[in-house]
């Protein structure tokens, strides 16, 4: 009775809305409902959060947002899906959750939907959505399981997602006629000089911190100096030239960095470089939004940004967060009205003008974003660079990352050799592979 | 049933709903990690659809050379932090019993450390290391010194959270330990005064060896901590550089929730569970020892005090 109370209302609201039976509302149906997401702290989710009130506003569908620190949301996130009823409709998931997700079969194929002529906005632009994000963040069962490929299909949609950036101090390069680095050799080569011209301050801040964080900076400099985790066949080749390199690039980047780099996580870079600590900063464009900020930032007004540097090939990182719905969710449909109405080009800008980073080209172009935040033209170019397979999202990643993380930090902090630490590394990773049945067919 | 049997059945029916409320909320739920370390689990299944392995686990951990390093990590740290507390807490312990003006001030002083939550520690412990801002390094600075990588290099990391718990839990042992010194019965002290021990025969003869039951159950308490204690490090170092620091307990929690492996994490928590249970096993014969022992001595005491007589 009090379904059918709603729905009566919720008609008669699409009819006043729509101005008439022949253009129905197709959020009529769900108006009255009442949505649950689950989204993680970041700047980018932190805009969403102003704008979702207007979602309620334009659709009648409620909308109750659980937001986490992202690591706990994925731990949330690990238990709630293997329920029989989910309390999620929609979840924001970090990118590596993907591949466990899918694998697990938690995540619903969005087909379904667009393929739904009642669900579908013809509005919604898809080709406008960056690729390197979609295929990183949204699509599986692809080209290696993770990639852009024929057998594979979407789970979910990149939003909050991120490439990297280089920052850099307008005012130092200037004052030094310094050139600001386009490739690799020009960026240590600048990045140790600072230090000899500014006393005190590092060249370049990059996280370092054992695990995660020392990791993550080493496939920073991968990809772009040409190395892969793994061959096409699944065999480790970190421990390459390439490999070898990067690591090298990383263990300079942290000797001539600010002092005691070598503890840094993501936070303590980025905060090293707002203090004035250091004249560069090369990391996800995630941080963008705080330099500005004078409650933050002691160097607003004084950075430049510029393209992750060139190798001997361009390839920034792709990260950061994404939506989808949970197999087990109690509102699918209405969850991927949300999903949609969050990711159209019109949202999609209004979230960044709130300070998000935004998922679309046309967002990067669009003059009131660039004029607002002059930066986003030069990342819009960045994404053009961006590499979906600049690290592999399969479900034993988590361990080999530990485990080149700890290997890393010996070598920034304990003078392990690089080589050395490399080939441990891929053997490692070997037995893991071999472990977890990526040789079967060999 | 007999009336005879029935009363002898009564205290049994009389404790069962606690012994029924023990087994339920204490033995499964370690029955149910017991199960788990056979199991090839990730967090992403349920435990029913874990694929049963047998020792696999076991087998996994005895090779992998992080566990071990991880389980070395640990014992030296254990060892190291419980020494130096022991020391300085009875220490410190042996000089403050006394009377002397606003004692009962100082003393709640020295344990505030214990009363702050772990990882606040964490956090003011990292800045106070921080390599530039932090207090030590600028003053080090300032004397005209060399600053100390204090958590970027693997020996300064390890020294700094075992000064960060022996900072936090010396109190412990301290408190006790003044606990056992004020209720030695002063009789002993003052005979052993007017024989005229000096103060350091008066602590080793005396004070240290009628201590020592007290003191026994309190190192094995902080050991058994010392092998459980997370936060701090968690927070200070996150088991860096490379594992310098990755005390079992980091290991067990990274395992679960970045490997994905919860098979693994509960074998690693069984054998932290062996291990403390060999170290409360070993407590118990101690505190069955130690009163064996007094009552000997006691019965020798009274039996010599009767033939005085």
């Amino acid at each position: 009775m009090k379904q059918s109370i709603k729905q009566a209302a919720a008609a008669a609201a699409a009819f006043a809305l729509a101005g008439g039976p022949a253009f129905a509302n197709p959020y009529a149906p769900y108006a009255g409902d009442t949505l649950v997401v689950n989204f993680p702290f970041s700047p980018h989710y932190d805009a969403v959060m102003k704008i979702i009130p207007q979602f309620t506003e334009e659709t009648g569908i409620e909308v109750e947002v659980d937001q986490l620190q992202y690591l706990k949301m994925r731990e949330r996130q690990t238990l709630e899906l293997t329920k029989d009823r989910g309390d999620y409709d929609l979840i924001g998931y970090v990118v590596f959750s993907k591949a466990d997700y899918v694998y697990a079969d938690q995540l619903e194929n969005l087909a379904r939907y667009f393929m739904n002529p009642k669900l579908a906005d013809p509005s919604y632009d898809p080709d406008d959505l960056i690729d390197a994000y979609v295929y990183n963040i949204g699509f599986a069962g692809g080209n290696k399981g993770y990639l852009e490929g024929k057998t594979g299909s979407l789970f979910g949609i990149p939003f909050g997602s991120e490439t990297s950036i280089l920052g850099y101090r307008t005012d130092i390069f200037d004052k030094h006629g310094l050139k600001v680095p386009e490739t690799y050799d020009e960026l240590l080569d600048v990045a140790c000089r600072i230090p000899q011209l500014e006393p005190g301050m590092g060249g370049l801040s990059s996280r370092a911190a054992s695990g995660h964080h020392a990791s993550h900076a080493f496939l920073l400099h991968l990809a772009p100096l040409g190395g892969r985790i793994f061959d096409d066949n699944w065999q480790p080749i970190v421990n390459n030239a390439a490999g070898v390199k990067a690591a090298e690039a990383l263990k300079t980047i942290v000797d001539c960095g600010p002092e005691g780099s070598e503890t840094f996580g993501f936070a303590e870079a980025g905060a090293a470089f707002l203090q004035g600590q250091t004249a560069m900063f090369l990391d996800s464009t995630q941080f963008a939004g705080q330099v500005n900020d004078p409650s933050k930032s002691k160097v607003a007004g004084k950075v430049g940004w510029a393209l992750h540097p060139r190798g001997v090939r361009r390839g920034s990182q792709t990260g950061g967060f994404g939506i989808g719905i949970p197999k087990n969710a109690q509102n699918k449909e209405a969850a991927f009205l949300l999903l949609q109405w969050l990711t159209s080009p019109r949202v999609d800008k209004m979230i960044a003008l709130a300070g998000g980073n935004p998922s679309r080209f046309s967002t990067h172009a669009d003059a009131e974003v660039n004029a607002k935040f002059p930066h986003m033209a030069t990342f819009g170019e960045a994404l053009r660079h961006a590499d979906p397979d600049w690290r592999p999202i399969i479900p034993v990643w988590g361990k080999i990352n530990a485990d080149l993380g700890t290997s890393l930090s010996k070598v920034l902090t304990e003078g392990l050799d690089v080589q050395e630490a490399l080939d441990g590394v891929a053997a490692r990773t070997s037995d893991v592979m071999r472990e977890a049945g990526y040789y079967t067919w060999d | 049933m007999s009336m005879r049997g029935a009363a002898r059945a009564t205290p049994y029916l009389f404790l069962a709903p606690a012994a029924a409320i023990m087994a339920v909320a204490l033995l499964y739920p370690v029955a149910y990690m017991v199960y788990a370390t056979f199991l090839d689990w990730n967090p992403s299944q349920r435990i029913g659809e874990a694929e049963f392995v047998g020792l696999r686990n076991y087998a996994f951990l005895l090779q992998d050379e992080s566990f071990r390093e991880s389980f070395v990590v640990t014992v030296k740290f254990a060892a190291i932090v419980v020494g130096a507390e022991m020391v300085i807490g009875v220490g410190l312990a042996l000089l403050l019993d006394r009377r002397i003006r606003g004692m009962s001030f100082f003393r709640t002083v020295f344990i505030m450390p214990m009363m702050i939550a772990p990882i606040v520690v964490g956090i003011m412990w990292r800045y106070m290391y921080h390599p530039s801002v932090g207090p030590f390094n600028r003053l080090l600075k300032a004397l005209g010194l060399e600053p100390v990588p204090w958590l970027s290099d693997g020996s300064w990391a390890f020294a700094s959270v075992i000064i960060a718990d022996v900072w936090q839990w010396t109190p412990f042992i301290f408190i006790l330990a003044l606990a056992a010194l004020q209720s030695l019965p002063r009789s002993a002290l003052e005979a052993a005064r007017m024989d005229g021990a000096s103060e350091w025969q008066q602590i080793w003869l005396i004070k240290l060896p009628l201590m020592a039951p007290v003191l026994v159950v309190t190192m094995l308490l902080r050991l058994i901590d010392a092998f459980k204690v997370l936060e701090v490090i968690l927070v200070l170092t996150n088991g860096g550089p490379g594992l310098s620091t990755e005390i079992l307990s980091l290991r067990i929690s990274r395992t679960a929730s970045e490997f994905r492996e919860l098979g693994v994490a509960a074998a690693m928590s069984n054998l932290l569970l062996l291990m403390l249970l060999a170290l409360t096993l070993a407590m118990f014969f101690y505190a069955k020892f130690a009163e064996a022992r007094a009552q000997k001595q006691r019965r020798v005491a009274a039996a010599a005090a009767a033939a005085g007589a």
